[in-house]
């Protein structure tokens, strides 16, 4: 059987159902709002890259914002909560959410460094048992919450506790430095390049978050599995009534967001040349940030992941032209958290107006 | 549910082709290599403060004794960054004092490893380097400036030895966090300075990891096990502090001395604890901010080009006849 109304869920974001209000206003009018709305987080993003630029620095008559070396900082500064919010969106998406991305990368991390300089492993096997461990501890906590029924917002907090618990076992609490070479204790030379740059511009963490978001986005545009996610978003026992498997979309979906954390930690270790199991503390919160301010709803049915892209994007350059300006920590904090609530504020007056 | 298995091959096998399969080169020190500008007087200079945490209060001390010291220096301007203690964060933070065109970087690292990257791409683009109490590895950075801890450790010993027990007496140890090199450190050099006096007997030695609360529940536990404590050496201020009050609660504080490290100038600091009678002593753990700002000048306005590459700060012993004094003069505001 098919999925309800599987035109409205394979546009991404889904249409919400025209409203009495909405359908007496004039068509263009309500096809211009609607938009604004669908697309709010790209307009979001152009917005503040304008501002940026208008309030950036500049340095020998060089706009420091824009200058390519500042760029490539940006890209690379977002690409690993780029890569966790890309698999929190599906999460959210179902009506779910993963808190333990953050230690899940702080265990990957370890995982990296442990494999390759102390079990003297190569960079494939390497790279496939971290993202296996990271895939399992999803799929399991996807399990946990899928046959047990217990909300993911309790799974996985129990996650982070037990992914940050095994990182710290596996490591001895220590940070493992990653040294580089052919000897007993280094690692080969070729996984340092996770913190290079192809011809000196665009650094390969980056090029990942883009390979991994597009990606995200077709799998989500036009796959039968991304109907399943948005109707078990939307309604849940519809989508079950109408024949969707929702326990193992969940337990997929949760996988794909433990797979993405591994990555993301396995780039980590790659950049930072070392292992840390504190490493990603509260990057689970950025990464909800990201998806939030693309727009999707922490209800699930309704968001996209070319929102959560823009998010992360907007997110990024927002640090740095805070920082470029210097303004001072305590108040990032908080602006950053302004922009959060203006975000989910403008989600909010969307199906009224709209 | 094929989907959902084409969709996590899909993404999986994306994700082992670009972590695996593609030929790039390493970054080198590329974007603005305009160097620094030219040392000498009357010219304006940016200084980035880059600092591993802001939320602890040595930190934040550090700070302002950096920001403090800089103004008194014409043309100096210091910006100040705080990663959080997020390694990832603050790699980007000095990447955005380099797009800003710093003439100097100051950096506190959080920690070694992950920072010596970037710290190297700094010093290779001309900009002098000041490593402040944690170091990195290898040596691309200009100059160290750190406090030695067995030192302090070994201070507070002789203090012990010589001054607060001459008769000797049952002494407790609160240590910082284990695995800790600050917490070995003061613990090694303590027995190194009561060694010359034999009565001094350390009967316990617990762990509070830096922590005031910590260092009440630790006393808690230690007044019922041990009947007669005659004083307790704690690793940092804000652990004396809980033990002071766990006495306190058992009606002890008076038969028991107390001593403390850090000595910081604010007002819920060492310095005022001892001055205020709660603690006996504490051995200063010096920020290095204002010598940071001495290097800075000699090279940037003295175009000094031989600074020492490692200076270690020494301790001062704060008790009550120089507490009120001390204060001020390390730049506590009252």
């Amino acid at each position: 059987m098919n999925p309800p109304n599987p035109t409205t869920v394979a546009a991404s974001p889904p249409e919400t159902p025209p409203s009495r209000r909405a359908i007496r206003l004039p068509k263009d009018r309500h096809a211009i709002v609607d938009n604004f709305f669908r697309f709010q987080s790209l307009f979001g993003l152009v917005a503040v890259f304008l501002i940026a630029i208008a309030v950036s620095p500049s340095r020998n008559g060089e706009n420091v914002f824009l200058s390519s070396g500042n760029l490539a900082n940006i890209v690379r500064a977002v690409s690993e909560i780029g890569i966790i919010a890309v698999g929190m969106t599906f999460v959210i998406l179902i009506g779910g959410i993963d808190l333990s991305v953050g230690a899940v990368l702080g265990l990957a991390a370890v995982g990296s460094a442990t494999l390759m300089v102390d079990s003297g492993l190569g960079i494939v096997p390497t790279v496939l048992i971290v993202l296996f461990i990271g895939t399992a501890f999803g799929a399991t906590q996807g399990a946990i919450v899928a046959r047990i029924g217990i909300q993911s917002f309790i799974v996985t907090l129990a996650g982070l506790q037990a992914a940050r618990g095994i990182a710290r076992m596996w490591s001895g609490g220590l940070g493992i430095p990653i040294a580089y070479g052919e000897g007993p204790q280094e690692a080969p030379e070729a996984f340092s390049l996770l913190s290079g740059s192809i011809n000196g511009v665009l650094p390969v963490p980056a090029l990942i978050f883009l390979a991994i978001g597009v990606g995200a986005l077709l799998v989500l545009r036009s796959t039968a599995f991304a109907r399943h996610v948005y109707a078990i978003g939307g309604n849940e026992k519809a989508a079950r009534l109408s024949g969707v498997p929702v326990r193992r979309v969940r337990v997929t979906v949760f996988a794909i967001s433990g797979l993405l954390a591994a990555l993301a930690g396995i780039i980590h270790a790659g950049q930072l040349n070392q292992g840390s199991p504190n490493d990603g503390a509260g990057y689970e919160l950025d990464a909800i940030a990201a998806v939030v301010i693309g727009g999707t709803s922490l209800a699930g049915g309704s968001g996209s992941m070319g929102g959560t892209i823009a998010g992360a994007l907007l997110l990024g350059i927002l640090n740095n032209i805070l920082a470029l300006n210097n303004i001072d920590a305590n108040v990032q904090l908080v602006v950053k958290g302004l922009v959060i609530v203006a975000a989910a504020a403008l989600q909010r007056l969307r199906p009224r107006i709209a | 549910m094929r989907y959902a298995r084409r969709a996590i091959t899909i993404l999986t096998l994306t994700a082992l082709a670009l972590t695996t399969g593609c030929s790039v080169e390493k970054d080198g020190g590329d974007n603005g290599t305009d160097a620094s500008a030219q040392c000498g007087g009357g010219k304006d200079f940016l200084i980035g403060m880059s600092q591993a945490n802001n939320a602890e209060p040595y930190r934040q001390v550090m700070n302002d004794d950096v920001s403090t010291a800089a103004k008194a220096v014409p043309g100096f301007r210091v910006v100040v960054s705080d990663a959080a203690q997020d390694n990832s964060k603050q790699v980007a933070d000095v990447e955005n004092f380099l797009s800003q065109g710093i003439n100097l970087l100051i950096i506190s690292p959080n920690e070694a490893k992950p920072l010596t990257a970037v710290v190297k791409k700094a010093y290779d683009q001309g900009i002098p380097v000041i490593v402040l109490d944690r170091k990195v590895e290898g040596d691309a950075y200009t100059a160290f400036i750190g406090g030695d801890n067995v030192a302090i450790g070994k201070a507070a010993g002789e203090y012990y030895a010589k001054t607060l027990l001459p008769q000797g007496g049952k002494v407790v140890e609160i240590s910082g966090l284990p695995g800790s090199t600050p917490a070995a450190e003061r613990a090694q050099g303590f027995r190194e300075g009561i060694a010359s006096n034999p009565k001094i007997e350390i009967v316990a030695t617990q762990t509070a990891e830096w922590l005031r609360e910590k260092g009440q529940s630790v006393m808690d536990a230690m007044l019922k096990a041990q009947p007669d404590i005659d004083a307790v050496y704690a690793h940092n201020d804000p652990m004396a502090e809980g033990a002071y009050l766990a006495a306190k609660a058992a009606g002890k504080e008076t038969a028991i001395k107390f001593t403390g490290i850090d000595a910081l100038p604010v007002a819920s600091g060492g310095i005022k604890a001892v001055e205020q009678g709660r603690l006996q002593a504490t051995f200063q753990y010096a920020t290095g901010g204002r010598e940071a700002i001495d290097l800075a000048k000699k090279i940037l306005v003295d175009c000094s080009k031989d600074v020492p590459k490692s200076t270690t700060l020494g301790t001062m012993q704060i008790t009550k006849d120089n507490a009120a004094q001390a204060y001020t003069e390390l730049g506590g505001k009252q």
